[in-house]
Parts: structure tokens; C-alpha cells; sequence
């Protein structure tokens, strides 16, 4: 009966973690304009992630820049290159997403 | 005699297919190829615009609507001029039926709210016209903002449940509107649309009152359903219109139905 309590525990924590996860689930989006990156990031009902940190890597997992959203949660750089870009955004409590912005989008909008 | 009989029953049950048939109810369709496109998703959807009975997936001839366009952080977008004219029909049916189709790029994050006006379409066996004023919303790249706000057409629905990311058995809550206010026990009709992708059995409704179900909703023109199979399920709030329009030199009547199609996935 013990054992079974035990077994409960990692189930409860999972649950409780992917619970406050979604309901809290941070979206980042992002495109190129006039040689710039534009990024934007956002809860699902619209508020802006504030103060979330962006990761900016290109296709071979290097980090390019980083930086800090705004109080509307954007955050925007100039391209730094014309490749595949992973943009990851970390919110608090561990909060995270990603978007990748193609190198074909990246190019278009250089 | 027992021939006699026999053929007299067959005669009378065609007869009466023939009339349930024409009572089936009519519904204007939006449907998208996909309802929540994420990030990894197609950003290109593909629309389909047709005039049929879902459950026996009889499509009905459509002549170019009057308005299609989408709705996206509040903004509309005429939409009109994409539309391009295909055929179809149902297994049963004999010729092939006008429908409406475009293609349409998602660029931003958030809800887009399709609709459609059609042109009205006579309907002789109820003598009116029809004009189903139709909606669908997809949502894109996880914002859920817009869903629950009208397009400001002549009657619609308005979602009060978020009208995407439905399990089989979840409720549909929605609300009526003619010229933008509630309409106290609008009467409600529902179908599932047999020809949902990724429907596995074809529907076969064992009697009548199966095929349309029908709910009123309350004075404030809130009704609900819950939604017992996966595929698409269509809403339609029906209304006579304060105007008329002719036909053979007549005034005739016109239905204006308010409808909204939502998705339903089954869990497992």
C-alpha cells in the first residue's frame, strides 16, 4: 500500500507541472522585415510575456544573440544570419517555447 | 394480393423518402482543412464553401456568395475575390453540384474568423429563399484571442464555448443574434457533417428526428449541445428576415439562418 503512495508522487508532481505549463503556456512568434527580426511573445490569451529572455540559434544549435522582451513582450535584432533560426523564449517559473523562422522567410525579409 | 401489397408499400415508402428528403434541413458550410494550425503545421488552409444536407451529404447548387472574407485581430479581410468554382456530389447523387474554394495564408498568431453571405438560393418545395450566414474559426500559433467576438452580419452565432480544441462529448454553448441582439428561443438545428475527414462509419440515422437534432435556446438566445462523435458539427439558428425578395414576379419569404461549424476529436 506504502509502495503505491509512493508511485502516486512522480504521477502528481508530472501532473502538476504540465498542468501550471499550459495554462501558463508562453507562444513566441517571430518574422523578418527590412533586414530585421521582429519577435513577439505571448500568453494564450493574448498578454504579453514581459521581461522573457530570447534565445536566438542558428541551424547548427549556435547561439547568435540573446536578449529581453519589452513590456509588450517584443524583442526585435538585425539579422544576424541567413540561415534556419530557433528562437526561444523563457519565460519564469521555466516557462518555454520556440519558434523557428526558415532560412526562406529570414532571406525574404533581409 | 400479397404482390399488390407489397408494391403498394414499396410505393409508399419511396414516396415518403421523396417527401423526408425535402424536408432534410439545408446547411451552408465553411470548412477548413485544418482547425488549429501550429507551428509545424501547413500555414496554407484550405477552405471549402458548399450548400448540402451534412448527415446525407447531399450538396445542393451554389452560385457565388455575396460576401466571404475573415476576421483576424479585429480586422476583416474581403476575401471575395479568391473564391474558385469546383464540383462535387454525394455517392448517391446523380450530377455533380457547384461549390465555392480558396486557398488562404496564415501569417500572424491568433483566431481567424471565417464567414460567407450567400447568394440567396430558391427554394421551391418551401417556397422562401435561403441565406445561410455561415462562420468557422481557426486558431493559429497558440494566441486564443478573437473567437468569441461577432463579425457583424444580419444574424450569427457567437461561440461561448471556445470553438476549437473540442473532445467528442464536449458542449457547445453559443448565442443567436439577429441584427446584433439575442434572440429569445431561437430554434436551434444540428448536424454532424458525414463527410468530416477522417470520419471511419458513415452515419445512418434510424429514424428522422436523428438526422437534424434541435435545441431552443433560452431568452438570452444561449443554447447548448454535446457533440457525441468525432468530425465536424454544424449549428444553425433559423429566422425569417423583415424583407422579401421576388421570385417570378412574387414576394416570397427568405430563412436567414446564423451558422457555426466546430471540430471534435476523440480522446485517446
Amino acid at each position: 500500500m506504502k509502495i503505491m503512495n509512493y508511485l502516486l508522487i512522480p504521477a502528481f508532481v508530472l501532473l502538476l507541472f504540465s498542468g501550471t505549463a499550459l495554462a501558463h503556456k508562453v507562444n513566441l512568434f517571430a518574422y523578418a522585415e527590412a533586414g530585421r527580426v521582429y519577435t513577439e511573445s505571448y500568453f494564450p490569451d493574448g498578454n504579453p510575456v514581459e521581461s522573457g529572455k530570447v534565445l536566438v540559434y542558428d541551424s547548427q544549435d549556435k547561439l547568435l544573440l540573446e536578449g529581453v522582451t519589452d513590456k509588450k513582450g517584443l524583442f526585435d535584432f538585425a539579422v544576424p544570419k541567413v540561415d534556419d533560426l530557433t528562437i526561444v523564449i523563457e519565460a519564469t517559473m521555466g516557462h518555454k517555447n520556440s519558434f523557428k523562422l526558415k532560412k526562406a522567410d529570414v532571406e525574404a525579409g533581409k | 394480393m400479397r404482390t399488390v401489397i407489397s408494391i403498394l408499400s414499396v410505393m409508399v415508402l419511396m414516396v415518403m423518402l421523396v417527401v423526408t428528403a425535402s424536408a432534410l434541413a439545408h446547411f451552408g458550410t465553411i470548412t477548413p482543412s485544418d482547425d488549429i494550425v501550429t507551428q509545424d503545421d501547413s500555414k496554407t488552409l484550405n477552405l471549402q464553401i458548399k450548400f448540402i444536407h451534412p448527415m446525407e451529404l447531399h450538396y445542393m447548387e451554389m452560385v457565388k456568395p455575396k460576401q466571404f472574407g475573415v476576421v483576424h485581430d479585429g480586422k476583416k479581410t474581403d476575401l471575395l475575390n479568391s473564391l474558385q468554382a469546383i464540383k462535387g456530389k454525394s455517392p448517391d447523387q446523380n450530377e455533380k453540384f457547384t461549390f465555392w474554394t480558396t486557398d488562404y495564408k496564415i501569417r500572424r498568431p491568433g483566431d481567424y474568423t471565417f464567414y460567407v453571405e450567400p447568394t440567396p438560393y430558391w427554394e421551391p418545395a418551401e417556397d422562401l429563399f435561403i441565406v445561410h450566414y455561415t462562420k468557422v474559426c481557426v486558431n493559429a500559433l497558440g494566441l486564443e484571442k478573437g473567437w468569441d467576438q461577432p463579425v457583424g452580419l444580419e444574424t450569427e452565432i457567437v461561440p461561448m464555448t471556445r470553438p476549437y480544441g473540442l473532445w467528442t462529448g464536449n458542449l457547445f454553448t453559443g448565442q443567436v443574434l439577429l441584427k446584433g441582439k439575442p434572440v429569445s428561443f431561437a430554434e436551434v438545428e444540428i448536424e454532424y457533417l458525414n463527410e468530416s475527414p477522417g470520419n471511419i462509419s458513415v452515419v445512418i440515422a434510424p429514424a428522422d428526428p436523428y438526422v437534424t437534432q434541435v435545441v431552443k435556446a433560452d431568452a438570452n438566445g444561449v443554447f447548448s449541445y454535446a457533440m457525441p462523435k468525432a468530425g465536424w458539427w454544424g449549428f444553425a439558428a433559423l429566422n425569417e428576415a423583415d424583407w422579401k425578395l421576388k421570385y417570378d414576379g412574387k414576394e416570397k419569404g427568405v430563412e436567414i439562418g446564423a451558422v457555426y461549424w466546430v471540430h471534435t476529436r476523440d480522446m485517446k
